[in-house]
């Protein structure tokens, strides 16, 4: 018994969708006319069937309905979701960023061809399903090879199953198979996804003036896929051109300005580039967009806060913390966020008392939230500390940032970040400076256990040294590494092989994209099917 | 501050308005037609020409969104792979009902598990429009045919009517700029026409540009219209 949830402000509308699904036998069928009113109806019951109009009026989008209903997980996978549109869908569709539809119907369309689209998904969604599942379980190897299987089939889904194919390819890390793939299908014609993943490709493996290139190809030949606009501000900060990167980010938004996250992300790069001016104008988006969204986040509150301090309106700054306090009430991140921002603020209004206060507020919430903060929100915290005098406290959050991320450039220019906006950004360098020169130290000691073939000591070396840096994903990355250079040496042990796949697990959680990891895998895999065979 | 809103864009909103009321009344036409044919009223082939008349006025009314906003440049195609044979089931289903009510047959035909990459949603409006004349003028059969040549997809439409007048026909020789007169007497304005070529030179792969072709003869005797996708 299929469950059907019809969302269409125009009740006409809902009535003669609702009349085509009764003449194919559907009885359950609840309706919406709002996307607010869709999301609720969402939370109490699982629906097989979405059919949502794009368009609602005022309030949620239909996209934000499906945002918010992956999001939440209203909205499993094997529940169909088809987004009604009355206009030609390309745009959406290729400015689409983290959520898809499974289709989209152009309106008005037949009731006929609604029922065979309904069909022809639940057999895809059939088909890709074991797909989906070897991917959840990191079973890359299993993933690649039901997808041949398929593609061998010459399936009605045959993009899907390629694109999927591509992604599974990136997870794996095999990057020269990935390239030759994307290059076979761009051979064929000027595929959007194709072209996208040959230019991650470079991305991933480092390529950043290629990738560059690639990128800098999709929009000259196509401006309105927008991926290609955030994946090459991706490339242009990882080339240090900041820049050029907020130019490339305020094109896209010029272009497709409801884009919540690419608002954030434009607002933090005009920020670090000291345009507050446009970095007002991002966050002010991103506070608009938020409203609707399942994205709506504190920061985009704290972020506006204290660019408008920046642009000589910090009355204006308050306020908005202030509205942003009653947006959360009962969320102990956002409101330990609003405190320390709030705190900043006054600091910068040279209101010392009124700075004070916000903090203890603030260290009452963090208190309660038992160390488990949040890095973006330690890293405010730290400042508030240095703001109202506090440096012990503040060095120590700021020590244990840099050495879980010491080798992570963006990581740490948010912490210089952090004391240029104190003015005090000599104090920042050094600080980063002996944290990272300490962990180095300790890295190489390792290292050079292992070179020397000590690895037995340098198993325990980094073992341990992984044990007070969690979070470290050299550390991390290298205690696999020796575990796994002592079973090649002395064979494959189950307990060792357990090991080292926890390190790698965490190394792949903190940084997916970390370059060594796929050359770590690898090693792995060799390993486990020496395991196997051997 | 300027107030003065450009007439186009007006126009396209408005264009949206009435698309969306358009559909309704599709719809609308659509159950009524369902339960005529329930009870036996005779006046059921009426319905079928009211529906025919409002689809036609929709595809216009796709075909000027599109154009114009081709016009502002903010149409670019989404190309993707497709199994023709989906896209062919898809088109021949939109049409079916409406064909069979006038005792025209529609056929589709396409070489077996054939994948091609193009915008499907511009393609699909190009098909669209060329079917729904083929109402007007096929006697008993139009036929929809995919097959490759020459590393182009094409897709053609054929039919058993008079086929298109001369001014109308379109061949390698006679392609590249259109530059038809709009015949208001006749009422062909000929943007259907104009609005394919956009949509096959919107196609371009490997230096290969999409192109139409409109000629009259072929198995049934009628017009032919093809699009040549790279």
């Amino acid at each position: 018994m299929k469950r059907v949830l019809v969302v269409d402000d125009f009740f006409n509308f809902r009535l003669t969708i609702k009349n085509m699904l009764r003449s194919f036998g559907i009885m359950y069928i609840d309706d919406a006319a709002s996307g607010e009113e869709a999301v609720r109806k969402l939370a109490l019951r699982r629906f097989d069937i979405v059919l949502c109009d794009y368009n609602l009026g005022s309030g949620k989008s239909g996209q934000q309905v499906l945002e918010e209903g992956k999001f939440r997980g209203y909205i499993g996978y094997s529940s169909i979701f088809i987004m009604i549109t009355a206009e030609n869908t390309a745009e959406m569709i290729m400015s689409a960023m983290e959520y898809q539809p499974d289709s989209y119907i152009m309106k008005p369309f037949a009731k006929e061809v609604l029922e065979k689209r309904i069909k022809n998904i639940a057999a895809k969604k059939e088909n890709i399903r074991d797909v989906e599942r070897a991917i959840l379980n990191k079973d890359f190897d299993s993933a690649l090879r039901i997808c041949d299987e398929l593609l061998a089939t010459n399936p009605g889904n045959l993009s899907e199953i390629m694109s999927l194919k591509g992604e599974v390819l990136l997870k794996k890390a095999d990057y020269p198979r990935a390239a030759d793939f994307y290059d076979k299908i761009m051979r064929m014609g000027n595929v959007g996804w194709a072209q996208l993943g040959r230019g991650r490709v470079e991305l991933l493996r480092g390529n950043y003036e290629r990738a560059k290139d690639i990128f800098e190809y999709i929009i000259s030949h196509n401006n309105k896929l927008m991926p290609a606009y955030d994946y090459l501000a991706e490339t242009l900060l990882k080339l240090n051109n900041a820049q050029e990167a907020q130019q490339i980010l305020m094109k896209a938004v010029n272009i497709s300005p409801r884009a919540l996250l690419r608002q954030k992300n434009l607002g933090n790069i005009a920020y670090r580039n000291e345009d507050f001016k446009t970095a007002e104008t991002s966050f002010k988006a991103a506070v608009e967009q938020g409203k609707n969204s399942c994205y709506k986040n504190s920061s985009d509150y704290t972020s506006l806060a204290k660019t408008l301090v920046h642009c000589d309106n910090a009355e204006e700054g308050l306020k908005v913390l202030g509205s942003a306090t009653k947006e959360f009430p009962n969320d102990n991140d956002a409101q330990l966020h609003l405190s320390v921002a709030e705190s900043f603020v006054y600091t910068k209004m040279n209101k010392i008392d009124e700075a004070k206060r916000s903090l203890t507020d603030a260290q009452k919430l963090a208190e309660n939230m038992q160390g488990d903060i949040p890095s973006h929100l330690a890293l405010d915290l730290a400042q508030a500390y240095f703001l109202t005098g506090n440096e012990e406290k503040g060095e120590a959050i700021i020590k244990n940032i840099v050495s879980s991320n010491h080798d992570n450039e963006k990581a740490l220019d948010d912490v210089r970040m952090i004391f240029r906006d104190m003015g005090m950004t000599d104090k920042g360098d050094a600080l980063i400076k002996t944290t990272r020169d300490e962990i180095i130290r300790l890295n190489n000691e390792g290292v050079k256990l292992a070179q020397e073939g000590r690895l037995t000591e340098a198993i325990a070396y980094f073992e341990k040294a992984a044990g007070q840096l969690p979070d470290n994903k050299i550390i991390n990355a290298n205690a696999a590494q020796v575990l796994m250079l002592y079973m090649r040496e002395t064979g494959v042990n189950n307990e060792y092989l357990a090991r080292a796949k926890s390190y790698l697990d965490k190394v792949r959680k903190i940084d997916e994209n970390y370059a060594d990891l796929a050359a770590l895998l690898v090693m792995y895999r060799d390993l486990c099917t020496e395991e196997q065979y051997g | 501050m300027d107030n003065k809103m450009n007439f186009a864009d007006i126009l396209a909103s408005t264009l949206h308005d009435t698309k969306n009321s358009l559909g309704v009344l599709l719809n609308n036409i659509d159950d009524i037609i369902v339960s005529c044919r329930e009870k036996n009223c005779d006046r059921h082939a009426e319905f079928y020409a009211m529906q025919y008349e409002i689809q036609r006025l929709n595809n216009s009314l796709i075909r000027l969104l599109s154009l114009y906003k081709a016009e502002k440049s903010q149409l670019s195609a989404n190309i993707d792979y497709q199994a023709i044979e989906d896209v062919l089931d898809e088109v021949a289903t939109t049409h079916e009902i409406l064909l069979n009510s006038r005792g025209i047959h529609l056929y589709t035909e396409s070489e077996e598990g054939l994948f091609w990459a193009f915008d499907r949603n511009l393609v699909a409006g190009v098909l669209d429009n060329v079917i729904n004349n083929a109402f007007r003028y096929a006697q008993n059969t139009v036929k929809i045919r995919a097959f490759t040549e020459n590393g182009y997809l094409v897709l053609q439409i054929e039919d058993d009517g008079r086929g298109y007048p001369p001014s109308m026909l379109i061949n390698e020789n006679k392609q590249p700029e259109f530059k038809q007169e709009i015949d208001f007497k006749t009422g062909s304005t000929g943007l259907g026409l104009y609005f394919s070529l956009m949509v096959a030179g919107m196609h371009v792969n490997n230096d290969k540009k999409g192109f139409i072709s409109v000629m009259n003869g072929g198995s049934l005797g009628g017009g032919i219209f093809s699009i040549y996708l790279p």
